[in-house]
């Protein structure tokens, strides 16, 4: 697999709006966003003749979408799941196109995850027949991923001192980033008053420590690196990926401790290695922002900061823009909206590209002014690789490895 | 074995579902039992078919004592599920049973998600739900066949410190 790296590309980015009311179908959205990230790479509709999506049975099936594109397809898996299945789909996207099955992979998410079906179950599906291994949770009012995690998260408190106030930074940061997003659902700034006054959901979170659901379609473009050199945008190259790494367990997370360690205790020993670096080398992360806790323990569990130092470490600035290491620069799902954890790989491959689509007038050709104030640029300076934490539950996620 | 509606949720637990019938049905004669591994001798919960730490699948029931600790926990302020809406704010426990603790490795023991609840089965106030606290498990009857283990409070001294978020 160490054979891999640098030897694929992200292409082409897309996405729709984020709202709470699209008013479209998912299939509608779908199609907007795989456009989109055609253009960006300046594909035509020959060129893509692999597809990959994700969904919760929210989405529209990619034979359905695939000839709205004009594309005809040699390859094609609509795979179920949320959260980390990004990171796990760009290496299936690698693998399919090395085996021959295909040249050039869109891989999507389309979700109306606000008007239609929301994330945490609630109405008829919160209502749903128990049976089977669900009948160790739900019928204790256990069923939503806030329900399910919190007991992790509750447990980092207990074990390591970290506050609700330290966590809150993940939001003011994200809020901060969100400011400098035109695309952003929520572009105002919070402060930690704003986390800790805001109702609680189930304890420890906060309204304010919970994404924001939203209606969107997002999509990348793979492909290999030979093909790459004939497009438009710089490529921008996959130095490691690992997906859906799992705890022991994973039928039961509770069984096996400690409850705070997260998958990246197992999945940074695969990514790492396969990309030659170490968390020191990466300039920009994307961690996984279901909730604000998420993103503290997956930076500490990849090395970041070590174990138990993730509430200082959140609340030290590093990972605001202008830090040393900033974190979801678009808002992330916190801010800009939920997409199960696309956007934050596309924001770090526009990152990448230098072309942040910021205030700054000139952001498309990569003109930034680098100046982090409300309303301004959100382009990180030289930033040379950047990584994504795919978060699905704490005892399954998955990493991805860019740099430009 | 019939359907039990609880809570606004039906309970389905077929005769074919192998792991989790008799489970229940003994939770309904108020004795807990978990899967003991005729290998390794480790018991496992949730029950499932084979051992997580050995994979022999050859496994009989044995019955535990009903005693255990606060490991975790969530105070639920926002019902999701409809019928938990009237409960809310609920707590939901993590409960390291005192079988098998730190086995087979330090950070496992069995580990049980309940409710924590007073002894006529409404949500134990937050003021008392905390990380060291002990506990005994309480069967909920739903029906003539299944019962739900749930978790009260034994007013014994805590485990080490105590701990809640404050
Ligand atoms: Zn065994």
């Amino acid at each position: 697999m160490g054979l891999l790296k640098d030897r694929y590309c992200i292409v082409g980015v897309g996405e729709t709006e984020y709202s709470r009311n699209s008013g479209r179908s998912t299939r509608a959205m779908a199609v907007e966003a795989i456009r989109k990230a055609m253009d960006d790479g300046g594909l035509s509709p020959k060129d893509v003749d692999g597809m990959l999506s994700y969904h919760q049975n929210d989405s529209t099936p990619s034979l359905i979408v695939g000839p709205d594109l004009g594309t005809r397809l040699n390859f094609w898996v609509d795979m179920i799941g949320g959260g980390s299945s990004i990171e796990a789909l760009v290496g299936i996207a690698m693998g399919a196109i090395e085996v021959g099955m295909c040249r050039t992979v869109a891989i999507f998410r389309s979700m109306n995850g606000y008007s239609e079906l929301r994330i945490g179950g609630t109405g008829a599906r919160g209502a749903a027949p128990v049976r089977g291994q669900d009948l160790a949770t739900r019928p204790y009012g256990m069923s939503s991923p806030g329900q399910a995690f919190a007991p992790s998260f509750m447990r980092h408190m207990c074990d390591y001192g970290t506050t609700s106030e330290q966590v809150a930074h993940v939001k003011v940061a994200h809020s901060k980033h969100a400011s400098q997003n035109p695309k952003a659902f929520y572009k105002e700034r919070v402060t930690v008053g704003d986390v800790l006054n805001s109702r609680w959901i189930v304890k420890p979170l906060h309204l304010l420590d919970c994404c924001v659901e939203t209606d969107n379609a997002t999509c990348l473009i793979v492909t290999s690196a030979e093909r790459a050199r004939d497009l438009r945008p710089r490529p921008i190259s996959i130095m490691g990926v690992a997906g859906r790494v799992s705890k022991p367990r994973s039928d039961f997370a509770f069984a096996h401790g400690p409850l705070s360690r997260v998958a990246g205790y197992y999945a940074k020993d695969i990514v790492f290695p396969m990309a030659g670096i170490g968390p020191e080398d990466v300039n920009l992360t994307g961690s996984y922002d279901a909730f604000t806790f998420t993103t503290m323990l997956q930076l500490e569990e990849y090395g970041f900061c070590k174990k138990g130092e993730g509430g200082a470490y959140v609340s030290s600035g590093i990972i605001e823009l202008g830090g040393k290491r900033p974190n979801n620069t678009s808002g992330g799902q916190l801010c800009e909206g939920y997409t199960h954890g696309m956007n934050l790989v596309i924001e770090n491959v526009r990152q990448l590209r230098g072309t942040a689509d910021d205030y700054c007038p000139g952001w498309a050709e990569g003109k930034h002014s680098y100046d982090y104030s409300p309303g301004k640029c959100r382009q990180v300076k030289d930033v040379e690789i950047a990584m994504n934490l795919g978060w699905s539950r704490p005892e399954t996620g998955s990493a991805l490895i860019l740099r430009r | 074995m019939p359907n039990v509606e609880y809570r606004g949720m039906n309970l389905i637990v077929p005769e074919n579902d192998s792991e989790w019938r008799e489970y229940l049905k003994m939770a309904r004669e108020h004795r807990l039992v978990m899967r003991k591994c005729s290998a390794c001798g480790l018991l496992r919960y949730p029950p499932g078919r084979g051992c997580p730490w050995c994979s022999t699948l050859g496994w009989s029931w044995q019955e535990v004592s009903d005693k255990g600790t606060i490991h975790s926990y969530e105070i639920v302020a926002q019902a999701i599920q409809p019928g938990f809406r009237d409960w809310a704010p609920y707590p939901v426990v993590v409960v390291e049973l005192d079988e098998q603790r730190g086995r087979p490795t330090q950070d496992e023991g069995l580990r049980m998600v309940g409710n924590l609840v007073t002894p006529d089965f409404r949500p134990e106030g937050e003021e008392n739900v905390a990380i060291g606290q002990r506990v005994r498990v309480l069967f909920q009857d739903l029906s003539p066949e299944i019962a739900l283990p749930q978790f009260t409070l034994t007013g014994e001294p805590p485990e080490g410190r105590l701990w809640r978020l404050a």
